[in-house]
């Protein structure tokens, strides 16, 4: 079997790669940078030239020496442009996504401009909004377009170098696994000597398609871009993964390079850390990698997780408060075109159980709600090819005007189904939903965002890249959303690290998460697949590995739902700082047989109980009420 | 019921385990009020670790309660009606009480263990003849029988001394004593949760004698009601006198006090986090008892599997038909099958082993098999839907 390589598709990749194309012991893709890390991450890949942010938050990938993408001085390709200078600025516009370029621009920016805000958008939002205070992160073919139009230019290689003396690496070959050979290392090698010669050619091509001037592309391949990895290279490189650790952008990491004499399984990696190590670095809140995250899996005890977990929720939220919400959980219909193996409560359209809510009955609920103190409804319901999107905007409208609830309403899955049966785009009807009341999405169907794992146990059910695309797109649009996991089918260990890392990755990118919820699949006759690696102990390890790994998220949940009363306060010790909703109805979980109830005074005494002040909250996690 | 003392932090308890050394009333009650109670598993979790590794204990027993007729008024039982021909009130003929053992006699239990109400109207022949029909159904049968409040009342009804009692029913067949009606010694408590029955002194009388006698014996307490955690600590500790005199405990179990339909229904059942904390404190004072048993039926099996990194070493067995708890509402379910019993131990990351009563391996399972964890019936989340043997 050839050797996968999966590959950036720039400009100031094509040196390196060009001469591997023809090349029969290799199959190449090119892709974005964050899936050729998806890639190699989730064994599609064997090899992949990607951005050494994205390496580092994996933390078990060796590099292949002697090439890089990288740059010992102006790269051009890589800067902040402005109408005044960095120090003077007051937001600097960026593309999250570009993690490597982000991390070096809050690194530089530390220094020269500390006050300065950080604003998520596209890269050509971003260009358009350059002016006054206002600055621009731009990456790639944008940046050299746009090079000398703004008077105030900081190139971050050329700053970089400026500060530590060193050059920069912006990508790098990586590698998981034994696939890769010294022979393949040695074409590598050989590839780049070509490419380098074929610089003006591939200059000449790029020219030609974008229209950009072939002399400064050439001279950016042969000058500003160093496609060396020396000594000098590799020092650059792990300053960076050094203060990107320090300032807790980036998982601590130590640049492991391919050697063909000690196959991974031997490897150093930094994956290798020793258990107490992880440890305290998690507890002392420090960003871990997919490998750390593995490793905290297989081999740190129960007490481990927990006392780490509980030092993590006890320094973000150190009022020893415990939250809940009083909703309801309104399903408004079980008609549903997906059919998840998983799923005991849905039925196929034209069904005699079928149902959709009609406004008397869902008014009743509604009024119960609110005479009950309620201050949120979750709407979720089957994929109904009969309701349109203005049936939605309608009921949302008249629930508003009526009730005055919070709304939490629709997950990705739901969303994307109206957009799909009103071919509109995702964020045409979030901005219709939004207008006609919704507050907020619940962050259900991700189930595990691993796509072999969602084949499996729903193959009708989006891609976990739509999942995450729909959360992005109502993060943007200022809509708040959980996150959530469900395991326990045919998923790994690596699976869930995998989903945490996802989660963590967009979650920097938009700070649209409120909180993490995660449970086990609950097996009952209803459901067509078999349980796997599920149980109680099992469900506070994974809740305390979230609330470990996930830290950028303020909030984690223990879902008593799904695990009872009893476990789930016992995992208010294992990194939750919230304790789900009082929940009127539930019928999802329930068809699974799973039908655990408690009301607001039983909720408080086990928050109590187990050494927690209970304050009552909205979607938001603003508190409703004074600790007691 | 004050401390006098300043409780001493948590560090110098955890040294003094550290240090193999004997806790103290002060210490154990520091223990129940230490807030972070992962602090206290993990520390139980060690002595745990230290005793028995991953080796977790069960059996394959079943409980038989002849009667529910009881002239005792316990606030906290929801089990005992107070007369033969009240409604509910069930007293088996031996045949019935010896065919509940010859139906299971297909995969028939290592051990019986039989709890009663105290009946005032049967014969002391009863007694016997119902341990020799079941020694006549099993020979290698162990018959757990009678709880020392059950013994006192026999020595009271029956005009006969506790050594008598047990004598007699040795020769019927009794071969050990079950720990329950111990609730909590304190009299300040015992007065008022069960005042007309066997007294702290004469339980522990009982068990003495018991022991002096060579037979073995388990206890317990029912925590969760009107105690205080010094009352708590104080039972612990007559055990602990006890056991130090005697050695004839083999395991200590935490009964938690569930409300439903008893004299004590306004009050609110321990939590699982106050389960965990008496599991582990019990564990870490009591360094003379072997085993600590996460009693299932108590405990619910989800909360019982976190209790085994908690201090308990022993989830109890099959059960089969249990009714005392049920009766106060547990929703745990009556039995749990053997497969049951082993997948719940591996799932919380130990050894199970089946034991025959004095803890003698029957047989050792692997930690985990694949085949049979990917096989599993996952039906764990109610009592509905767990396998109950009936």
């Amino acid at each position: 079997m050839s050797v996968r390589i999966s590959s950036v598709g720039y400009l100031n990749a094509r040196p390196l790669v060009q001469g591997l194309a023809e090349d029969p012991r290799f199959s190449l893709d090119f892709a974005l940078p964050s899936e050729v890390a998806r890639q190699l991450a989730e064994d599609e890949a064997d090899v992949a030239l990607m951005p050494v942010a994205a390496a580092a938050t994996m933390g078990d990938v060796r590099i292949v020496p002697g090439m890089a993408i990288g740059s010992r001085g102006p790269v051009r390709s890589v800067a902040i442009f402005g109408e005044k200078p960095v120090e003077e600025l007051t937001e600097v516009c960026l593309d999250l996504s570009s993690r490597t370029s982000v991390v070096l621009a809050r690194l530089l920016l530390a220094k020269r401009n500390p006050k300065v805000r950080f604003l998520g958008m596209k890269e050509a939002d971003a260009r358009k909004n350059i002016s006054g205070t206002r600055g621009a992160l731009i990456i790639g073919d944008p940046a050299l377009t746009i090079e000398g139009k703004y008077p105030h230019v900081l190139d971050l290689a050329s700053a970089w170098r400026e500060e530590t003396g060193l050059p920069f690496v912006f990508a790098a070959w990586c590698t998981r696994g034994d696939a890769l050979t010294a022979d393949h290392a040695q074409a590598f090698l050989e590839a780049k000597r070509r490419g380098k010669e074929a610089s003006r050619a591939l200059a000449e091509a790029h020219a030609k398609a974008t229209g950009l001037d072939v002399i400064s592309l050439e001279s950016y391949l042969a000058n500003a871009i160093s496609y060396d990895l020396g000594e000098e290279e590799l020092r650059g490189l792990q300053r960076f993964y050094d203060e990107a650790a320090t300032a807790r952008l980036l998982p601590r990491t130590t640049v492991t390079l391919f050697r063909s004499s000690s196959p991974s399984s031997s490897s150093s990696s930094s994956s290798s850390s020793c258990l107490d190590t992880i440890l305290s670095r998690a507890a002392a809140g420090d960003r871990l990698s997919i490998a750390d995250g593995l490793r905290l899996d297989a081999d740190a005890s129960l007490f481990d997780l927990g006392l780490a977990a509980d030092a993590v929720r006890q320094r973000r939220h150190p009022e020893g408060v415990v939250t809940y919400i009083v909703d309801r959980n309104v399903n408004y219909t079980n008609v549903c075109t997906t059919s998840c193996r998983f799923c005991a409560f849905y039925r196929p359209v034209g069904h005699p159980e079928g149902y959709t809510l009609s406004r008397e009955i869902l008014g009743k609920k509604l009024q119960e709600v609110v005479d009950a103190g309620g201050v949120q409804i979750l709407l979720q319901g089957g994929l109904n090819p009969e309701l349109r999107i203005g049936w939605y905007e309608d009921l949302f409208r008249w629930m508003k005007t009526e009730y005055k609830l919070g709304l939490h309403a629709l997950s990705p899955e739901e969303i994307l189904f109206i957009a799909r049966q009103e071919d509109m785009s995702v964020r045409t009807v979030l901005e219709r939903l939004h207008a006609a009341g919704l507050d907020s999405v619940p962050g259900g169907g991700a189930e595990i965002l691993v796509d072999r794992v969602r084949r499996k146990i729903a193959k009708t059910k989006c891609t976990s890249e739509e999942w995450l695309g729909v959360m992005r797109t109502a993060h943007q649009m200022g809509l708040r959303s959980s996150g959530t996991m469900m395991y326990g089918t045919t998923d790994t260990a690596r699976d869930r690290v995998l989903h945490l890392g996802k989660l963590r990755d967009l979650q920097d990118e938009t700070g649209g998460f409120t909180a993490f919820f995660c449970w086990d699949f609950q097996y009952e006759t209803g459901t067509k697949i078999a349980p796997g690696e599920n149980g109680t102990l099992l469900y506070l390890r994974q809740q305390a590995l979230a609330r470990i790994m996930l830290d950028n998220f303020d909030h984690i949940g223990a879902s008593w739902v799904t695990q009872g009363p009893d476990v789930g306060q016992v995992a208010l010790r294992f990194g939750a700082d919230d304790f789900g909703s009082v929940m009127f109805e539930e019928n999802v979980v329930s068809s699974a047989g799973t039908t655990f109830q408690m009301n607001a005074g039983t909720m408080e005494a086990r928050i109590h109980a187990a050494g927690f002040k209970a304050v009552r909250r909205n979607v938001r996690y603003d508190w409703l009420s004074e600790p007691f | 019921m004050q401390t006098e003392n300043p409780l001493p932090t948590f560090e110098v308890v955890e040294a003094k385990v550290h240090r193999g050394e004997r806790l103290t009333e002060a210490d154990g009650v520091a223990l129940f009020r230490e807030p972070n109670l992962l602090k206290v598993g993990l520390l139980a979790n060690s002595v745990r670790e230290k005793r028995h590794g991953d080796r977790t204990y069960f059996n394959k027993n079943m409980r038989i309660e002849v009667t529910n007729v009881c002239v005792a008024s316990c606030l906290f039982c929801s089990f005992a009606k107070l007369e033969e021909h009240m409604p509910g009130a069930h007293t088996m003929t031996l045949e019935e009480a010896w065919k509940e053992l010859e139906d299971r006699m297909a995969d028939p239990p290592s051990e019986v263990h039989v709890v009663n109400g105290l009946h005032p109207g049967l014969p002391f022949t009863y007694y016997e003849e119902l341990l020799r029909g079941f020694k006549r159904i099993k020979p290698d049968l162990h018959l757990k029988c009678f709880t020392a409040v059950e013994i006192h009342f026999f020595a009271e009804l029956y005009k006969m001394s506790y050594e008598e009692v047990l004598t007699k029913l040795r020769a019927a067949g009794l071969d050990s004593l079950p720990g329950g009606g111990a609730e909590i010694f304190h009299p300040e408590v015992r007065t008022r949760i069960s005042n007309d029955k066997a007294t702290a002194d004469q339980y522990l009388e009982i068990h003495r004698v018991a022991h002096r006698m060579g037979m073995k014996t388990n206890t317990t307490m029912l925590y969760g009601h009107i105690e205080t955690f010094e009352h708590r600590v104080d039972h612990i500790l007559r055990v602990r006198a006890l056991q130090d005199e005697t050695g004839g405990f083999q395991a200590f179990i935490p009964l938690a006090f569930h409300p439903d339909g008893n004299g004590m229904k306004n009050l609110p059942a321990p939590t699982a986090v106050d389960d965990l904390r008496t599991i582990a404190v019990s564990r870490l004072m009591l360094d003379n008892v072997d085993h600590i048993k996460a009693y299932w039926v108590s405990l619910t099996p989800d909360v019982a599997q976190i209790a085994l990194s908690y201090g308990a070493d022993d989830i109890d067995g099959t059960i089969v038909h249990e009714t005392i708890y049920k009766a106060a509402g547990s929703t745990s379910p009556s039995g749990l099958s053997y497969d049951e019993l082993v997948r719940l131990i591996r799932e919380a990351g130990r050894t199970p082993i089946e034991r025959d009563t004095f803890y003698n391996v029957v047989k050792e399972h692997a930690k985990s098999a694949l085949p049979e964890a990917a096989m599993k019936v996952r039906d764990r989340k109610q009592n509905r839907h767990l396998e109950v043997l009936s």
